[in-house]
């Protein structure tokens, strides 16, 4: 390895020899400019290697033949040679990207942008304040001067409002240099830390306040950081992607080397400044338009995150440098990534990036990116959040967590919007017409390459996190390589995509069944075969379907992953990618944008709370197995409950958090709307099986917490039958009964009881059946009549045969009437109940049946009988793909009718290891309970007895009735202004709505909605802070000094 | 008696707190640049003032200090290559921002820092 | 007003933390740790007789690196600054004469300008002075052209050439003491010679001269191009 010194050597020597080349001589001032950055970052990727490699200690770097502190050195250890390589590759990489720019400037630019990646290496590698600040005067010199490679002519005014604040700093950090010298006689930073009694009263204090303060300043913490956000939005993306990447990443490690001498008083300061500048940007961030001010919002929050946890680092020990390296790379990544695409889309708007749908590899660079920053999985800000928490919560710093995982979801939100706005929006008209050759796309392989080399990078990272986090690599995991390998795959016809899907998923369920306990089995059987069945829908869509087969085997991976997890971190890691896959396949419904958003979001604020919960249950303990959780002790236990059931709430859209579900589940594709409906509410279950078989029950303050679960299952039982009941659409029907029947499931898990788990199990096995049947049969008439509104249908009875009986069977099955399955969940269900000595939730229960009926029966009666109407007099069955898992479930629900105990008998069996007492007893076909017994094989008899009879004295009666022709007169010579009014399908139940509909307030949804009002609103407020005066910067840095002062005097 | 150093210091952080006062007040552009130089110029006096030491010489070993005595006999030496280096930046960040003030001025033929406030929020 | 008083309020704040500085300031009455290394160990080590100037060039001299590469930095931008806005006029007519006593004033101080320069940063090893002071002096003899001729226009070739030899031999001078002495920047790689002569202290005249000539180009430059913004 060559000295740490040739990278500032290499790049000084390069800047200027470069003004011995004649002006007209560009090109070789180019390639030597790309020389010696790629000199200096071979340079560091041989020591990142050595380090890596070889035990070898950090080296010190001595300067003019003398040894510290005499005079200046420099160390390279493994933090500096990671982060030098990084600032050395983005510039480099900006360096390719800036091609075009840098020959049209000359040789002037280049020696600047070869300068300013010389002092960040250098911020970086010395160990001497006074050297410090003459890196971070270069940087802040070359910052103003890059800032000029904009074609922006408001990035003057930017540059200048810099150097105000940069003069400022100057000034504070020259001060408490001279004085700390004074107090410690030393410039050395190591020095000066092991003087902390000089450091810590009177001018030492005061001195190292002010150097603190100074390079705090430096990192543009809330509220004096309005410079860098013009910057951001003004600055070439490709300085952008400098400013946000390295020169972020840099000034941090800055602080971190720095902040010994401030002693252990500077760690909560640190924490807090960072803390608030994390939550104040991602609030910021949330009405901004325009993508780069976005982007330097959301950077300004991230390296406020890092301060927050480099101020954590007393508490973190070890896993200090995973996480907090982790939280950098991913930023940098990230943020480079993004600036340089922003730099290939000429509009700023954020519904300009529309334009990426006509690539589809950006478009994956750019959601590669987003969930990069969020810090889901596989990339390093997962792992590295996943430590955090443990640590944090370990130490009981419970508030701080709460705060990082709030800015997370805030910043997770408007960067999902942006994502939503790039998939379904169409971007702005550009403003002058010939232009459009490209359409607003600005592309050569120097832009290409930066991005892929980032996109690389970031799974790279996401590899090497894994590797690092001694808890099994994700990337390594089977089903989530498999769901990976559709991206490379997705180049194929959709139908060999399918094949291979349904092949992947049946042959995990074979290879692995035998692995399973009987609960678990259930669930995989759902999971793997239920998707595989469901699957065979998807053989209707031709073409190549892009993007459907990834997400939706992301989410199946998820899923498989989920019931396999072993401990918590596998859990949750599972949870999120299931999270993932299925907000990406929600997002494809053609108008599922807004519903796509506000599932994730309340997806991802569950997944923060069962993380919060896992860690509060964990204790800081590195492993915590899933029945760990039985351990966990008072008074934490039923706090760890009351998290972790938020979450899965949040994914069986109990009432209350529940307004995602109905537009996620109407607005998907056809095949989509079962797999969300039928498979994926069904994660929500499993977490509570797993939540309530460890934990048990749990009281807080006296509050029995599965009683209060009970409350919340019969409510949104009730709730969700009587919304569904006042549904016109028929997919938002379904989607609301959905939420009805988890409250059942959720109702009979939280009776704790052995019936009332069966019947859980009881209605997840049908609710997968029936509800996957009803999405498919309802959207193949949707599909066929172009519509979801009910009244606009009548009378397909005849032209869709196949698709009636499945409705038929599949109410039938739904409402529990005999003789089909849904009538043993009732049967199980009463038992249940009278096991159990709640009331009132009970009667609330029995309330909700009736009410099942009601939309029930609207449902096959608007669709299937009554008048057909003009315009579908043509219409056909449905496609045959569509059909034949209708047919397969009609199939399967009427051998479950018959043989219940094929299934339901071993779980029974089962539960009695949890619950010995109240099984159900299996003599033959009988099957009783200790309140009566249960034949199914009578019933069906009987039923179909009764049935034939009754359909035969029909015929009989009705023997000389006549057809009547139909569209003779349709509104008898009045053209109502809302035809649809006057069809008695519209507002079928207004009686209902009368009586019960103050039922139906959307309190929750108002209540949601005013807190996002609420957030944009303060959002909005708080930004004209920044008033675009670079002197009332000066008054915000000033004021931030200040107040930082006073409350440390206050402390 | 109140030592030289300490009315240096006190002069110093007076002409920070004027520079910095004029630099918040004026609007003008080039007004602002002269506060900082001032401000400047009074962090740079602070530097030397550190440095001082009674009725000792400035640190250049000649006849008159000889090596031997040169640790009883001069002053600190290093404010003063501090202040060397902190003046020549200090110069060149005034430079840059003059430059800047005229691109300023050109592109809106005003000098009013107010008016440069398209980019906020 | 509301202005001025919060501007006066935060300054208040400011003063009260420079206050704490000032009352509990007790001047040293003994070289502290680093100060006394260097009274002690400046000549016998690197054999030059003004502490500051071994300090700066060679015991901190990555920081001198840094420092002219500031200026280096400044007189780029500027330049860069000033010729994007830069519009190809036609040189300005009515400009009064210079007259005949300017012209040759500055014509004869120039010369003398330039020879003091030179002798301080030759000198800046045994006397106060040094490249940065040199180099402000020479590039004061460039003002003084331009204030005589405001027209004048400078090769910027020259000038550039200057400077980029200059900062690449010190890079270069600092690397061979990587290679063949203690570190970047030793001065050891050419022989110390006898304390207070001027062939002496190693590589620091030579590096004070390289500086001088480098700053000295750097200002020239930074003139020369705010010069030609000059609308007449």
């Amino acid at each position: 390895m060559v000295s740490a010194l040739y990278i500032l050597a290499a790049a000084l020597g390069a800047a200027f020899l470069l003004g011995l080349l004649r002006e007209e001589r560009r090109g070789l001032a180019y390639g030597l400019t790309l020389a010696a950055l790629g000199f200096m970052t071979w340079v560091s990727a041989t020591w990142v290697w050595a380090f890596a490699t070889t035990a070898l200690p950090p080296v010190e770097i001595f300067t003019a033949g003398t040894p510290p502190p005499f005079a200046i050195n420099l160390r390279m250890g493994m933090g500096e040679a990671a982060l030098t390589l990084l600032v050395n590759l983005v510039g480099l990489a900006s360096a390719l990207y800036l091609k075009e720019t840098l020959l049209q400037l000359g040789r002037r630019a280049m020696a600047v942008l070869l300068i300013a990646i010389m002092a960040l290496a250098g911020l970086i590698l010395t160990r001497d304040l006074f050297n410090l600040f003459v890196f971070m005067e270069l940087m802040a010199i070359s910052t103003a001067g890059l800032i000029l490679l904009s074609a922006d002519s408001r990035a003057l005014g930017a540059g200048f409002k810099y150097l105000i604040v940069s003069q400022v700093v100057s000034v504070l950090l020259l001060i408490g240099i001279i004085f700390a010298y004074h107090v410690t006689g030393t410039l050395n930073i190591d020095g000066m830390a092991q003087a902390p009694a000089l450091l810590a009263t009177g001018i030492g204090a005061i001195a190292a306040f002010l150097i603190l303060i100074a390079l705090i300043a430096e990192l543009k913490p809330f509220p004096a950081n309005g410079w860098a956000l013009d910057i951001y939005e003004s600055a070439h993306p490709a300085y952008g992607a400098i400013f946000s990447a390295a020169s972020g990443a840099a000034v941090i490690f800055a602080v971190d080397k720095v902040l010994p001498i401030g002693g252990a008083a500077w760690l909560p300061v640190a924490t807090g400044v960072g803390i608030a500048t994390f939550l104040f940007s991602n609030l910021l961030a949330l009405p901004q338009t325009n993508d780069r001010r976005l982007l330097g919002y959301s950077s300004v929050g991230q390296i406020g995150l890092v301060l927050a946890v480099v101020g954590q680092r007393d508490v973190l020990g070890e896993a200090y440098g995973f996480i907090a390296f982790g939280l950098l790379v991913s930023n940098a990544v990230a943020k480079a990534g993004l600036f340089w695409l922003s730099g290939t889309i000429e509009q700023r708007g954020l519904t300009a990036w529309a334009v990426l749908r006509q690539r589809p590899l950006a478009l994956f660079a750019f959601v590669t990116f987003l969930c990069v920053l969020v810090g889901l999985p596989p990339f390093p800000g997962f792992y590295a959040k996943w430590e955090l928490a443990r640590l944090l919560a370990g130490e009981g710093r419970m508030a701080l967590l709460a705060a990082i995982l709030l800015g997370t979801l805030i910043e997770a939100g408007y960067l999902f919007r942006w994502f939503g706005y790039a998939i379904k929006r169409e971007p702005e008209a550009a403003a002058e017409g010939p232009r459009m050759q490209g359409a607003g796309l600005a592309t050569g392989w120097n832009r290409a390459l930066p991005i892929a080399a980032a996109l690389v990078a970031a799974w790279g990272l996401g590899f090497l996190w894994g590797d690092l986090s001694g808890r099994g690599n994700l990337l390594l995991a089977l089903p989530l390589l498999f769901a990976l390998a559709f991206l490379v795959l997705d180049w194929l016809p959709a139908w060999v995509k399918n094949t291979l899907a349904i092949g992947g998923l049946t042959g995990f369920f074979l290879l692995t069944w035998q692995e399973y306990d009987p609960l678990r089995l259930i669930f995989a059987a759902i999971f793997l075969i239920g998707g595989s069945v469901i699957l065979l829908a998807s053989y209707e869509t031709k073409g190549r379907r892009i993007g459907f087969y990834p997400s939706a085997m992301l989410m199946y991976a998820g899923l498989v992953m989920l019931i396999r997890a072993t401990d918590a971190f596998g859990f949750f890691a599972a949870w999120e990618l299931l999270t993932l896959g299925s907000y990406f396949l929600i997002l494809r419904g053609k108008h599922s944008e807004p519903h796509a958003l506000s599932y994730i979001l309340f997806s991802l604020g569950g997944a923060f709370a069962i993380l919060a919960g896992f860690a509060l249950a964990g204790q800081g303990a590195v492993h915590l197995p899933l029945d760990g959780l039985a351990k966990v002790a008072e008074p934490l236990a039923p706090w760890v409950f009351v998290l972790l059931a938020l979450g899965f709430m949040t994914k069986t859209a109990s009432v209350g958090v529940h307004i995602w579900l109905p537009g996620a589940h109407a607005e998907a594709e056809t095949d989509v709307s079962p797999m969300v409906s039928g498979i994926l509410l069904k994660a929500g279950l499993y977490g509570f099986l797993v939540l309530l078989m460890s934990m048990g029950s749990q009281r807080l303050h006296g509050v029995e917490l599965t009683h209060v679960l009970l409350w919340i299952g019969a409510l949104s039982a009730l709730v969700g039958n009587l919304m569904a009941v006042f549904q016109e659409d028929a997919k938002r029907l379904l989607a609301y009964s959905s939420i009805g029947q988890m409250g059942y499931a959720l109702f009979g898990l939280a009776l704790m009881n052995h019936l009332g788990w069966l019947m859980a199990i009881m209605f997840i096995i049908n609710h997968y059946v029936y509800k996957s049947m009803l999405f498919l049969s309802v959207g193949g008439v949707a599909k066929r009549t172009g519509t979801r509104d009910m009244y606009r249908m009548g009378g397909l009875v005849k032209l869709m045969p196949l698709s009636f009986i499945a409705v038929l069977i599949g109410i039938i099955a739904i409402s529990g009437v005999p003789p089909l399955s849904g009538f043993g969940g009732r049967w199980i269900t009463y038992n249940a109940l009278l096991d159990s000595e709640v009331r009132l939730p009970i009667v609330i229960l029995f309330l909700a049946g009736p009410i099942a009926f009601l939309y029930l029966f609207r449902l096959i009666h608007t669709v299937f009988l009554g008048q057909l109407k003009d315009e579908h007099r043509r219409i056909k069955e449905a496609p045959f793909w569509i059909v034949l898992p209708q047919m397969i479930y009609v199939a399967v629900l009427l051998v479950v009718a018959v043989v219940p105990g094929l299934v339901l008998r071993h779980v029974d069996n089962y539960l009695d290891r949890f619950f010995p007492q109240g099984g159900l007893e299996w003599t033959g076909t009988v099957i009783s309970s200790n309140y009566g017994y249960w034949n199914p094989i009578s019933i069906m008899v009987i039923v179909g007895v009764i049935f034939a009879t009754l359909f035969a004295w029909l015929l009989f009666v009705n023997r000389r009735a006549q057809p009547v022709k139909q569209f003779n007169i349709v509104f008898s010579g009045e053209r109502p202004f809302r035809p649809e009014t006057t069809h008695f399908a519209w507002n079928f139940f207004a009686p209902y709505r009368k009586a019960l509909g103050f039922l139906t307030t959307p309190l929750a949804t108002r209540f949601w909605e005013g807190i996002t009002d609420l957030l944009h609103n303060a959002g909005d407020l708080v930004r004209r802070l920044y008033t675009g005066n670079g002197q009332t910067y000066a008054y915000h840095l000033l004021a931030f000094v200040v107040a930082v002062y006073l409350i440390r005097l206050g402390a | 008696m109140v030592d030289i150093s300490l009315i240096a210091m006190a002069t110093g952080f007076v002409l920070i707190l004027i520079g910095l006062y004029g630099a918040l007040t004026n609007g003008n552009l080039l007004r602002m640049i002269v506060a900082f130089t001032v401000a400047d110029a009074g962090v740079n006096l602070v530097l030397v003032s550190v440095g001082y030491m009674r009725g000792r010489t400035a640190p250049i070993l000649d006849s008159a200090v000889p090596a031997a005595e040169a640790v009883a006999r001069i002053i600190d030496p290093v404010p003063q290559a501090l202040v060397l280096t902190a003046i020549v930046i200090g110069l060149g960040v005034t430079a840059l921002m003059l430059a800047y003030a005229y691109r300023l001025y050109e592109a809106k033929g005003t000098l009013d820092i107010a008016k440069f406030s398209e980019l906020k929020w | 007003m509301i202005k001025r008083v919060i501007a006066l309020t935060l300054l208040a704040g400011l003063g009260l933390l420079f206050l704490g500085l000032l009352l509990d300031y007790r001047p040293d009455t003994d070289l502290n740790l680093s100060a006394r290394y260097y009274a002690e160990r400046t000549a016998p080590d690197l054999g030059a007789a003004n502490i500051v100037t071994a300090i700066v060039v060679t015991y901190r001299g990555l920081d001198t690196l840094g420092e002219v590469t500031v200026l280096f930095l400044s007189a780029t931008i500027v330049g860069l600054v000033l010729a994007l806005g830069r519009r190809r006029g036609q040189a300005p007519a009515g400009l009064a004469p210079v007259g005949e006593l300017l012209t040759t004033g500055s014509r004869m101080l120039t010369p003398l300008i330039l020879l003091l320069g030179a002798y301080v940063f030759v000198n800046g090893h045994l006397t106060p002075g040094g490249g940065f002071q040199g180099g402000a002096i020479l590039a004061s003899g460039i003002l003084l052209l331009l204030l005589a001729d405001p027209l004048r226009h400078f090769s910027h070739g020259l000038i550039s050439a200057v400077e980029s030899l200059a900062g690449v031999f010190y890079v270069a001078i600092g690397l061979a003491g990587l290679v063949w002495a203690g570190g970047f920047l030793d001065n050891r790689i050419l022989p110390l010679g006898d304390l207070g002569a001027l062939f002496s202290a190693g590589a620091i005249p030579v590096i004070y001269s390289l500086i001088g000539l480098k700053v000295g180009a750097e200002f020239a430059s930074m003139l020369a191009s705010l010069a030609e913004t000059e609308e007449l």
